[in-house]
């Protein structure tokens, strides 16, 4: 099996997914949606370049963060086993053991810290794919459109693996970081949805 | 900020000729980040063999720096004294150095890499503080639209537009590197 998930062909990794294992789970595929959303923005940015002086810059951004989304989609999943296992374990021990729960609870941070860059990811390519549809290239503003709601889906899916996470309380400040990169992909994909309509 | 900064190499050269100090701890500052990505990433010596290669270089720079002939090829000297002295470490480490990778290792990768790297940090030095500011937060500290935003205190709908802006400038920047070179070698 590949170390790397971006190493393999779409198909496979796709079958990765759909395996009886617990990863790649929710949180690769998050991160891989944002990093096509931003992957789409670039196209569409890279498409405006005669009509748009920004154009070249936005695509710069939008590769960035899918670089870093694509990073994502496999240290997400390496995070999340290792939280796991490590639960798994603490739930076979009946020893109270302070050093096994402080192990635990770094898996879990790590498990956390993955979702909630996708998210902020996420939030960010909206935010491109916003500025491309207002002003791409008119013939690409769907395509904009659709990065924004790709974009949406990955910040919403990694903000709710965020919220679930067992080491993060209600009042955790990355949960409202999570909760608030949602909200604003959210908020541009509708916005950009409704006014193709 | 330092007056001496913002001085061209050439600038620099002529005031390090001059004796001034200040201009000596500039040129170090400028360009020993460069001496050592060249000794580490594209020699893969040890931190201690960039360490001496580090040294050795500026002292020679120090003592033989009336026989630079063009104050603006700074740069290029340095590289090539620089280059010089990590062969000769790697030889002096018991490492057989074929003449082929001497005259190779300029083409490397490893090595246009840390030029490119340097012509881009050269070029940013050239932009103004707020745009260094915003593409250093996006590019180098993984910063977020919305935690530059909140840092800095601007309208989160307006960063990427900045930095796209600010990107524009640095192309320009290099670009006018790019004309300047060729015109001077016409």
């Amino acid at each position: 099996m590949s170390n790397d998930y971006l190493d393999l062909r779409v198909g496979e990794f796709l079958e990765q997914l759909s395996a009886d294992e617990g990863a790649p789970g929710g949180g690769s595929a998050a991160a891989l949606t944002v990093a096509f959303s931003a992957r789409l923005v670039a196209m569409v940015a890279r498409c405006s370049g005669e009509s748009w002086g920004d154009a070249s810059g936005i695509a710069a951004q939008a590769f960035v963060i899918a670089e870093r989304a694509g990073a994502l989609v496999q240290s997400d999943a390496t995070a999340w086993e290792e939280a796991l296992t490590a639960l798994r374990h603490a739930e076979a021990s009946t020893a109270d053991d302070e050093r096994k729960d402080f192990q635990l609870e770094q898996k879990l941070e790590r498990a956390a810290a993955a979702p909630l860059e996708i998210a902020e990811l996420g939030a960010d390519a909206a935010a491109l794919a916003s500025l491309t549809a207002e002003r791409g290239a008119g013939e690409y503003r769907a395509d904009a459109a659709a990065a924004a709601a790709l974009a949406a889906g990955g910040a919403r899916a990694a903000a709710h693996l965020v919220l679930v996470n067992l080491g993060v309380r209600a009042d955790d400040p990355r949960l409202a970081r999570a909760l608030a990169s949602d909200q604003v992909a959210h908020d541009i994909a509708t916005r950009l949805l409704e006014s193709g309509r | 900020m330092s007056r001496l900064v913002t001085l061209s190499d050439a600038e620099l050269v002529q005031h390090c000729r001059a004796g001034d100090p200040g201009a000596w701890n500039e040129l170090v500052e400028r360009y020993s980040r460069y001496v050592y990505a060249i000794a580490i990433r594209g020699f893969r010596l040890s931190d201690e063999d960039a360490e001496d290669v580090f040294q050795d270089v500026f002292t020679r720079v120090y003592t033989r720096l009336d026989s630079l002939r063009d104050d603006s090829a700074l740069r290029p000297w340095i590289a090539q004294l620089t280059r010089r002295r990590c062969l000769d470490a790697l030889v002096s480490k018991g490492r057989e150095v074929p003449a082929e990778e001497v005259y190779s290792v300029d083409e490397s990768t490893d090595l246009a890499e840390v030029e490119e790297a340097f012509t881009v940090r050269e070029a940013l030095a050239g932009l103004s503080e707020s745009c260094q500011d915003i593409l250093d937060r996006f590019f180098t500290r993984d910063q977020s639209y919305r935690t530059i935003s909140n840092e800095l205190d601007l309208p989160s709908g307006t960063i990427a537009s900045r930095i796209a802006r600010c990107l524009g400038r640095l192309r320009d920047q290099l670009e006018g590197r790019n004309d300047a070179s060729e015109g001077s070698r016409k």
